[in-house]
């Protein structure tokens, strides 16, 4: 896998790329800001980015812009967004073109160096990672008449990890629950809150749940 | 007066006098003989007022009228006040009321007032006497010069003229003419004079306003540092409680592995992990701290943003309306955010409402805020809600909060932030 860095902190970015080539990922680029990177998109196409939100000159959501401008340049180029701080705001826009392999991390999401690993992998896929802090706001907006009232404790952890982007295995693997157990609880998910039948999977999945989440957040 | 209007423009222009000029001036000079013919009416009360008191102070000479006094002048503001008020509506101009709480014998005001009504109590019964008499002396001379002859030995008319000749009458129209011409010159300018003297002694006195302003300013600058400090404190309790203690746990927690690296690596491992778990959950109480200090979102997406996305948090639907460039002094569009932020918590927790419209605007000197919530209203900023937090918010920057919030809705919150330019 073919991998570029925008980072303008040079020990993280010197974290990463250690952290990416440890793992037999080639970092192909490693810049410090939204220019250059954009720059090299110009006219490379790697196989996943890692960005981050703040960089210079102006150190306000440059990464995230360049993020959603590379993502025109090269239509679903995966994007993986870290940051200090997630706003879920910024989730829904990065998910706004609706074709996947985003992912949306704390930057402290690096340290479990596997799950990490796993959900660029994913992003990488056309998949989807979102931090458990997202969806956890998420899921915290009271409503009026909130459906999500009608789920289990269970339920409302597997709706979580669905949204974080996890499949079917992964989740039956970090609840330790066999995977037959997980599709029940999907397939109940799914008919309390309405959502349209679980055909599509993977990436389309996600987007639903998330869409159901984030329904009148814009 | 037809030919003066039909005459060439240079004539309208050199005479400068047709129906309209003649019309107001007959107003004006109308509405000012109005007003001085009242002003005879307030001088009278300007009299009285001062004999009372200065009865009142010839009974404190012998000291009985003390506690009277106060109330006395109190009682002598009645007049004063019709004045202030006259003066007002003559000049188009508000005139606050300058007295202030506490006693009247120390308000700086009573001396003003006392002027006022010595000056008003010595000429406003004369010119209100001259502003009715004129005109009535005029119509009186005309009626005297052609009824003359009528009756037997002469009629005397005003200015001791006899009128028992036609020059005589002559002489009584002429002063007519003169009375009716000093009647349309003096009495505009005299009411506007007195208005102004009103104006001048009955409004609070430059000094005052000042000191007002100050002893406002310094209230206001107490209550912030105050805020300050607690916002400050605050902070600091939380780095120090939260954030510091955990970053000592990880030191510890990686000094501990370090000794133990060679002799139980198994062991090593847990406190590698714990110490990795400490410092994450360090950095999500760092995040909120930074948030309640200066939300990340104002800094990358600007208030507009910010204001946007509390909407889209919020789960009550929103509707934003910003009429407003980004660029203001940080700690104001702080203040804003945290305004919007309390007021749609608020919202959501009592107003019961379906829908609320948050409108940010202003100019550059000033940054405008509007949340209206179709809600059940009766919010009350003295039973302990955010509101009064809000209130000290914005006068912590010199701004203004207002509400209205009538039992069965809508709460309309104002509020309005001066940027320091």
């Amino acid at each position: 896998m073919r991998v570029v860095i925008a980072e303008d902190d040079a020990l993280l970015r010197e974290g990463l790329s250690l952290l990416l080539k440890t793992a037999g990922i080639e970092v192909v680029a490693a810049v410090d800001n939204a220019e250059d990177f954009l720059a090299f998109i110009e006219g490379d196409r790697p196989d996943a980015v890692v960005m981050d939100v703040r960089m210079p000159p102006t150190h306000r959501d440059e990464g995230l812009r360049a993020a959603v401008r590379a993502r025109e340049i090269h239509p679903a180029l995966p994007v993986l967004v870290l940051s200090a701080h997630v706003e879920t705001s910024y989730a829904v826009e990065l998910l706004a073109d609706g074709v996947g392999g985003v992912g949306y991390l704390l930057k402290e999401r690096v340290g479990k160096v596997e799950r990490f690993l796993d959900a660029l992998e994913r992003v990488a896929k056309g998949g989807t990672a979102m931090d458990p802090e997202v969806i956890g706001r998420l899921m915290s907006r009271r409503r009026a008449a909130d459906p999500l009232a009608a789920l289990t404790a269970r339920e409302r952890e597997v709706l979580a990890l669905m949204a974080e982007g996890y499949n079917n295995g992964t989740i039956a693997e970090l609840l330790v629950v066999s995977d037959g157990a997980v599709l029940k609880h999907i397939r109940n998910i799914f008919a309390k809150l309405g959502l349209p039948s679980d055909e599509g999977g993977g990436h389309r999945r996600v987007l639903a749940v998330l869409a159901y989440l984030g329904r009148d957040a814009g | 007066m037809g030919r003066w209007i039909r005459g060439s423009a240079s004539t309208t222009t050199r005479v400068g006098w047709n129906t309209g000029v003649v019309t107001t001036r007959l107003r004006e000079c109308w509405s000012a003989v109005r007003y001085l013919a009242v002003g005879a009416g307030t001088s009278l009360l300007s009299i009285f007022a001062l004999a009372g008191l200065f009865a009142v102070l010839l009974l404190c000479a012998v000291g009985v009228g003390i506690p009277a006094l106060a109330p006395a002048i109190r009682l002598s503001r009645w007049p004063v006040a019709a004045d202030r008020r006259r003066a007002a509506r003559r000049l188009g101009e508000a005139i606050p009321e300058p007295y202030r709480d506490g006693s009247p014998l120390k308000d700086p005001a009573t001396r003003r007032d006392l002027a006022w009504l010595a000056i008003h109590a010595a000429t406003g019964l004369f010119i209100g006497s001259l502003a009715i008499g004129l005109p009535l002396g005029a119509v009186q001379q005309v009626v005297t010069a052609f009824v003359w002859p009528a009756v037997p030995g002469g009629i005397e008319a005003s200015l001791g003229i006899m009128v028992n000749s036609w020059p005589q009458a002559g002489l009584a129209v002429l002063s007519a003419v003169a009375m009716l011409a000093a009647t349309l010159l003096l009495m505009p300018r005299l009411a506007r004079r007195q208005a102004r003297t009103a104006q001048r002694l009955l409004a609070p006195a430059p000094g005052v306003v000042l000191a007002d302003r100050v002893a406002e300013l310094t209230a206001t600058r107490a209550a912030a540092l105050e805020a300050h400090g607690a916002e400050l404190r605050r902070i600091e309790r939380d780095l120090h409680d939260g954030t510091q203690a955990r970053i000592a746990a990880v030191v510890l927690q990686l000094g501990i592995a370090g000794q133990l690296y060679d002799r139980d690596p198994a062991t090593v491992r847990d406190l590698l992990v714990k110490a990795q778990d400490t410092a994450t959950d360090a950095l999500a109480e760092l995040r909120t701290v930074v948030r309640s200090i200066y939300p990340p979102l104002l800094s990358e997406r600007g208030l507009a943003g910010a204001v946007r996305a509390l909407g889209e948090r919020s789960p009550v639907p929103v509707t934003v309306t910003v009429e407003y460039e980004t660029g203001r002094p940080a700690a104001v569009e702080a203040a804003a955010y945290f305004v919007v932020a309390e007021t749609l918590a608020n919202v959501t927790k009592h107003a019961d409402a379906s829908e609320v419209d948050v409108s940010l605007g202003g100019t550059t000197g000033v940054l405008r805020l509007e949340i209206r919530d179709d809600g059940r209203g009766g919010a009350d900023e003295t039973r302990g809600s955010g509101l009064a937090g809000i209130r000290r918010r914005a006068e912590a920057f010199d701004g203004t909060m207002s509400l209205t919030s009538p039992p069965g809705g809508p709460t309309v919150l104002r509020v309005e932030l001066p940027c320091g330019s």
